[in-house]
């Protein structure tokens, strides 16, 4: 111990313990909810439990050979996919636009930029009430404002039919999901140095010229973050589609968190419902690695 | 614990106004660009506009005129009923209670190790903060049947207290990745006069780190209470009786009760998410700082 020198850059003289008492607590708990649980998890998805009874057998990969042959599980990946690639685009790219305007001389700056961040900080379950309530076929905001601007033809129980279920559902996703984009570009913005856009002026670049060469290049670190974390959350999808649609109507909202916790809780499939949080764990992780990585090695 | 983004606190707060690039004279751009704006942000609010004109109107006076109709008479009847219905005294203190235990806790604890990672010599140093930063990709569904299983044979399922294992353990990668950059900026010298002096790491990490580090708990504490209020899943899953249930559940059974009720389903809504509403507007400089501020180097 006496050999930890003063001259280690960016080290605390102490001793070889100390460091692990200040981690303890922390790691304890991390490690018997999180770690200890998605291990079990791995075990769990390998037997044939229906999470009520004393007994379980033994299955091997039965409960995931199953998986490719349970329509549910089909709708559900797509639904995922879908879900995901319309939850990330739209909500970057409106979050740009907005960020961009709002980097502009605008006046209420302030106001505007809260209105936009508001939806994100709401409960999950209150903005799938609020919507729900939007949505109601009979006196519902949404097709009396339809029936208000003369598309009344346009009117349809938005969420009680498996064509429009999963589209009107993404809507307050993407409502809720706009404001951090556009708070992290907007910050961004403000961190690219003038000079850049007076040299390019100066070079005659036009306006568009400028955006492409100028600023979406500055941007690249917080196109970064906002992919990536949005990526993590977006497979993450649980609390909407169950708030809003419980997966229906039929299965046509399904999603593999509400599929898996369907089969948990409903039909006494734990086993195999453990199977599906697996693979959404594995795909889920896999997909956040480099950003995890980033991270750390920033940190080393 | 969803919806919340990992970031590195550093700067101070954004800066409220800056140059645009080419400055040029340019105020009647910007005034149409601001009345764009102002049009998309009526669109935007319009959700919560209308649910507040529907809270304080009576039921008959919606289903007369309509959802977008002006209301002919104003009535706070709605939030009575709801509150009462609605069991919004009990899940409210259940809330605020959660919030209270676990999000200090959680705070000290994630610092706790925050300060170790970035400032002791510890051994498997790397390897602890890739596990621990893994836990920001990991959904919460991975954990659910063992945590279910792992509490009722500790009988503290439909439990408050049962939660607040889980809760901590998702909101530690978060607060340990925010945590541990802030920490990383103190300069490592007066860290080491301490020392000289004679103080110890305990010493060290209460009456320096902690008070140097302010902002930064302050942040964390606030978006991971948000975060805590607003869980869903552990909550839905784990909490049966009424008498434990917390807003966002309690919110669910809610609606359910209400469908017919317009007005009351509005005010019942209104009622869960005004103190998040009420705690952002005051607190929006330092959840937009905490958001942005230093996140951008990556």
């Amino acid at each position: 111990m006496a050999t930890v020198a003063l001259s280690e850059p960016g080290k605390v003289k102490g001793g070889r313990w100390s460091p692990w008492l200040f981690a303890l607590p922390a790691v304890v708990v991390y490690v018997g909810f999180l770690v200890y649980p998605a291990i079990s998890s791995l075990f769990f998805s390998l037997t044939n439990w229906d999470g009520l009874s004393a007994t379980y057998d033994f299955v091997g990969l039965d409960n995931y050979a199953k998986l490719p042959s349970d329509p549910v599980v089909v709708t559900a990946v797509r639904n995922n996919l879908i879900w995901t690639v319309v939850t990330i685009a739209v909500p970057t790219v409106v979050g740009l636009v907005l960020a961009i305007a709002l980097n502009g001389k605008v006046h209420g700056k302030p106001v505007l930029r809260l209105i936009f961040y508001t939806p994100a900080v709401l409960p999950l379950v209150s903005i799938a009430s609020i919507w729900g309530w939007l949505y109601n076929p009979q006196y519902g905001a949404i097709n009396s404002f339809l029936e208000l601007i003369g598309l009344g033809g346009l009117a349809q129980p938005w969420l009680g039919q498996d064509s429009t279920a999963l589209w009107a559902v993404m809507v307050p996703a993407i409502w809720l999901r706009t404001g951090f984009p556009m708070l992290l570009y907007l910050a961004a913005l403000q961190g690219i140095p003038n000079e850049l856009y007076e040299a390019a002026t100066v070079d005659g670049a036009s306006r568009w010229q400028q955006f492409w060469h100028v600023t979406m290049p500055s941007l690249r670190p917080a196109h970064y973050i906002v992919l990536a974390l949005s990526l993590i959350d977006s497979f993450k999808v649980f609390d909407m589609i169950y708030a809003m649609t419980y997966g229906g109507p039929g299965t046509s909202t399904q999603v593999m968190g509400t599929w898996m916790y369907f089969n948990v809780f409903q039909y006494y499939e734990a086993g195999y419902g453990t199977a599906i949080a697996v693979v959404i764990t594995l795909v889920a992780v896999a997909v956040g690695i480099p950003y995890v990585r980033s991270q750390t090695k920033e940190a080393s | 614990m969803t919806s919340i983004a990992p970031v590195r606190v550093e700067a101070p707060v954004l800066t409220e106004e800056t140059t645009p690039p080419n400055q040029q004279s340019r105020g009647r751009r910007g005034l149409v660009i601001t009345l764009v704006l102002a049009v998309a942000a009526i669109f935007w609010i319009s959700p919560l506009a209308l649910l507040v004109i529907t809270a304080v109107r009576p039921l008959a006076d919606f289903v007369g005129n309509g959802p977008l109709s002006w209301p002919d008479e104003f009535t706070w009847s709605n939030f009575g009923d709801a509150w009462g219905i609605g069991n919004f005294a009990t899940t409210y203190k259940n809330s605020a209670l959660l919030a209270l235990i676990k999000v200090p806790l959680g705070v000290l604890i994630s610092a706790m190790l925050g300060f170790a990672l970035a400032k002791l010599r510890m051994k498997f140093r790397r390897t602890v903060m890739f596990t621990v930063f893994l836990g920001l990709t990991i959904p919460i569904y991975i954990a659910i049947v063992p945590v279910f299983i792992m509490l009722r044979s500790a009988g503290a399922t439909d439990s408050l207290f049962g939660l607040i294992g889980p809760y901590l353990a998702f909101g530690i990668p978060f607060e340990v990745l925010v945590l541990q950059s802030f920490f990383r900026q103190i300069p490592d010298e007066i860290i080491e006069a301490a020392k000289v002096d004679g103080a110890g790491d305990w010493r060290v990490f209460f009456t320096m780190i902690l008070p140097l580090s302010l902002p930064a708990l302050v942040t964390v504490a606030i978006l991971d209470a948000v975060a805590t209020w607003n869980e869903f899943l552990f909550a839905l899953i784990l909490l049966n009786s009424d008498a434990n249930k917390t807003i966002p559940v309690g919110l669910l059974n809610f609606q359910g009760q209400f469908a017919n009720n317009n007005t009351g389903l509005a005010a019942g809504i209104l009622i869960a998410v005004v103190p998040i509403l009420i705690a952002y507007t005051l607190l929006q400089r330092w959840i937009v700082g905490g958001l942005t501020a230093g996140s951008l180097k990556g």
